[in-house]
């Protein structure tokens, strides 16, 4: 600031711009707060302390007491974060956004004015507790998309606007095994649930896009094999989620969408040939080839979770022997920890690994170095240009990537020395609910991604 | 792995007057664990979950916790050796807002005075942990939806340091996405090394975050099952008592 040490000493302790003004001349802060009700100031010689007695500011600020910003950088700072209170809430009342924000109502009026007419949000008039309130949500005027991924444990659902910009989202876990009819109807609850929360009717729903953790035929939309979701086979999934919501629905394999969700936002973009691995309860990889997903004639293209790895292994769920997932599936890095840890969750694991547990880093790398090869010799037959990978266990980060990037180092010798990029996956586990969306999209002719 | 476990209930049985609602039941629950216990109507989930919040003194068998024989003369008695429970009617004040919810009570002092920054401060963390869409720590109870109430019930469960979560009923009436919340609040007391008891009737929600399962049928022990192991089928084949227990 070049104006020699602060007068007045900040330290994660918010007062109101104008009161602090009194004391310092030119002092600026760069979020504005609500005034602090109440506040005791004390001279002492060359210093002003000034204590609140008012909690629950301090997180605001964090970080940035005294560094003096422009007008500009305040304005945006603050619309900044009462955008991220709304995707929050996904819909939320003004009153409502001065309290999340710590902004005033008065300034929160002024950000959604501004907001509003640049077409970001939208607001219409509601009640809260008898009282007429301002509803705002993210703008959406020209109809929803639905995004779904149902796992292996978890569903999770975003509603999108058809800039794919995702209003509000939610993760439900779910039992191992679950079944088609009570999942597919709790999604489908959830997605009238979410849309009426943004003040929406199910009717401006342009289409949903589903992800499964299976292979899925191109053309039939359904899962053909018995084994690897129990109850799910030779269902038309999309026709029954159609019928629900009386919305078109496209259905494809997760790893298929993750593929397509990285290549549209996140860190494939722009990318044409891409090998996606999906490494999380089960294994599988999706392929772009040329800007398109390539599913194969029966939707198991890129199924590397089912490659023979060893051929005395034990039988699969998919029937076949010493497959890639007997190996390096959920189950198998429970089982190998199970006598020196106890029974543990996948999340354990890879929590437990990340926070430096050595005998889950291990399991974790081992498994990298075990999905290396089968990436090494997936990206021998076909030549992509980056390999991403996402799915749970890269969450793990270097300890399960380093051993995929070694594996396809060691492999991938003849593409004359400059070596295929390993890349991280830039939207974790919301890869395959983006490639959902933009499945949703494409179902109903929208121009692709807007990033 | 050899440190004895968190609850430890040993041969618990309880009778009001002529009806038997526990029989020598067996209940164990270690910390970082979600142990569910399911059960038909009057089969005496309650009465257990009442029996760990020392509401109600078993006529017969043992408690212990970390290893040590306790004795929950009382709600308070359990409160300070680390059990909060959340019954079904949540026990919640319409009128006050989430942070006075949050602390009724147990509310902190400084200087004889209420220390209302330090109970809003400390109320915002405790919701931030469970990851909880509420606007305010001072949006008042009565503004709240079911799913939001639950999780203020919840967050003041970890008022006082925890060490066992007692909750009953926690997904009963919600919506979906209500319950979803609800589950991954529970998920969230798990990572935060908590042992939790999780009440309920929906098989599908117990099977979604729980490590054990344990059916009672009758007030008796019918069954413990791994939840990623053992189907569905097994599961209310013990509920109904087409099998019975097996150990």
């Amino acid at each position: 600031m070049g104006h020699g040490p602060p007068l007045l000493a900040l330290h994660r302790y918010p007062g109101l711009q104008r009161d602090v003004a009194a004391f310092v001349p030119n002092f600026r802060h760069p979020v504005e707060l609500k005034p602090l009700r109440r506040f005791r100031c004390i001279r002492f010689l060359n210093t002003v302390l000034v204590a609140p007695s008012e909690a629950g500011y301090s997180h605001a600020v964090a970080g940035h007491v005294l560094s003096s910003g422009s007008q500009s950088a305040l304005r945006e700072a603050n619309s900044a974060r009462l955008l991220a209170a709304v995707r929050r809430f996904g819909g939320i009342t003004q009153v409502e956004l001065a309290d999340a924000t710590g902004l005033s109502p008065a300034t929160v009026s002024t950000i959604v004015k501004q907001l509003l007419v640049a077409g970001i949000v939208e607001t219409r008039t509601t009640t809260r507790s008898g009282r007429r309130a301002q509803f705002v949500t993210l703008a959406h005027k020209s109809g929803l998309l639905i995004g779904v991924h149902i796992g292996s444990r978890a569903l999770r659902l975003a509603v999108a606007d058809s800039r794919f910009e995702v209003l509000t989202s939610r993760t439900l876990p779910l039992p191992p095994d679950h079944r088609l009819d009570t999942t597919l109807d709790r999604a489908a609850l959830l997605t009238m649930e979410l849309v009426d929360g943004l003040g929406s009717t199910t009717s401006e729903i342009l289409g949903m896009g589903i992800g499964l953790p299976a292979p899925v035929h191109p053309t039939r939309g359904m899962i053909l094999d018995q084994g690897l979701m129990k109850g799910w086979a030779d269902v038309p999934i999309a026709d029954v989620m159609s019928s629900r919501l009386n919305t078109p629905v496209a259905v494809d394999n997760d790893a298929n969408l993750s593929a397509l969700g990285e290549a549209r936002f996140g860190a494939a973009r722009g990318i044409l040939d891409v090998l996606y691995v999906h490494a999380s309860y089960g294994t599988g990889a999706g392929l772009m080839i040329g800007g398109e997903i390539y599913r194969g004639t029966r939707g198991t293209a890129g199924e590397i979770g089912h490659t023979l790895v060893d051929p005395q292994g034990p039988i699969c769920r998919c029937g076949s022997r010493g497959c890639l997932d007997t190996l390096v599936g959920a189950q198998a890095l429970i089982d190998s920890l199970r006598i020196s840890r106890g029974p543990l969750s996948l999340g354990d694991v890879l929590e437990l690994a990340s926070s430096g547990d050595p005998g889950c880093r291990q399991v974790v790398s081992d498994a990298g170095a075990v999905i290396g090869v089968a990436v090494a010799n997936l990206a021998m037959a076909f030549d992509p240009q980056i390999v991403i990978v996402g799915g749970e266990l890269a969450q793990t980060e270097s300890i399960f990537l380093e051993p995929i990037r070694a594996a396809v180092d060691r492999r991938v010798l003849i593409s004359g020395g400059s070596g295929l990029e390993v890349r991280q996956g830039e939207l974790g586990a919301l890869a395959p609910v983006q490639g959902a969306l933009a499945m949703a999209a494409d179902l109903t002719h929208i121009p692709g991604g807007r990033r | 792995m050899n440190a004895p476990p968190l609850l430890r209930m040993h041969h618990i049985s309880k009778s009001f007057g002529a009806v038997r609602a526990l029989v020598d039941v067996d209940f164990e629950v270690k910390h970082h664990e979600i142990v569910a216990l399911v059960g038909d109507n009057a089969a005496g989930k309650s009465t257990l979950a009442r029996v760990i919040a020392g509401v109600h003194q078993p006529d017969a068998g043992t408690i212990s916790l970390n290893g040590e024989r306790v004795t929950l003369a009382g709600t308070a008695v359990a409160q300070t050796r680390g059990i909060a429970t959340v019954f079904q009617g949540l026990a919640l004040a319409e009128n006050l807002d989430v942070t006075a919810n949050i602390f009724l009570g147990r509310e902190l002092r400084e200087h004889g005075l209420l220390a209302e920054e330090r109970m809003e401060t400390l109320a915002r963390d405790y919701l931030e942990r469970l990851n909880a869409r509420i606007a305010s720590p001072r949006t008042p109870v009565s503004h709240l939806s079911a799913g939001q109430r639950q999780c203020v019930a919840i967050a003041r469960t970890l008022v006082g340091d925890p060490q066992l979560i007692v909750l009953d009923e926690p997904t009963a009436s919600l919506s979906v996405a209500q319950t979803a919340e609800v589950l991954t609040h529970i998920q969230s007391l798990r990572s935060l090394g908590l042992g939790v008891v999780f009440i309920s009737h929906s098989l599908t929600d117990v099977r979604a975050v729980a490590d054990r399962i344990d059916v009672l049928r009758h007030g008796r022990l019918n069954g413990s099952f791994r939840a990623p192991h053992d189907a569905y089928e097994e599961i209310i084949a013990a509920i109904t008592g087409a099998t019975t227990l097996r150990r």
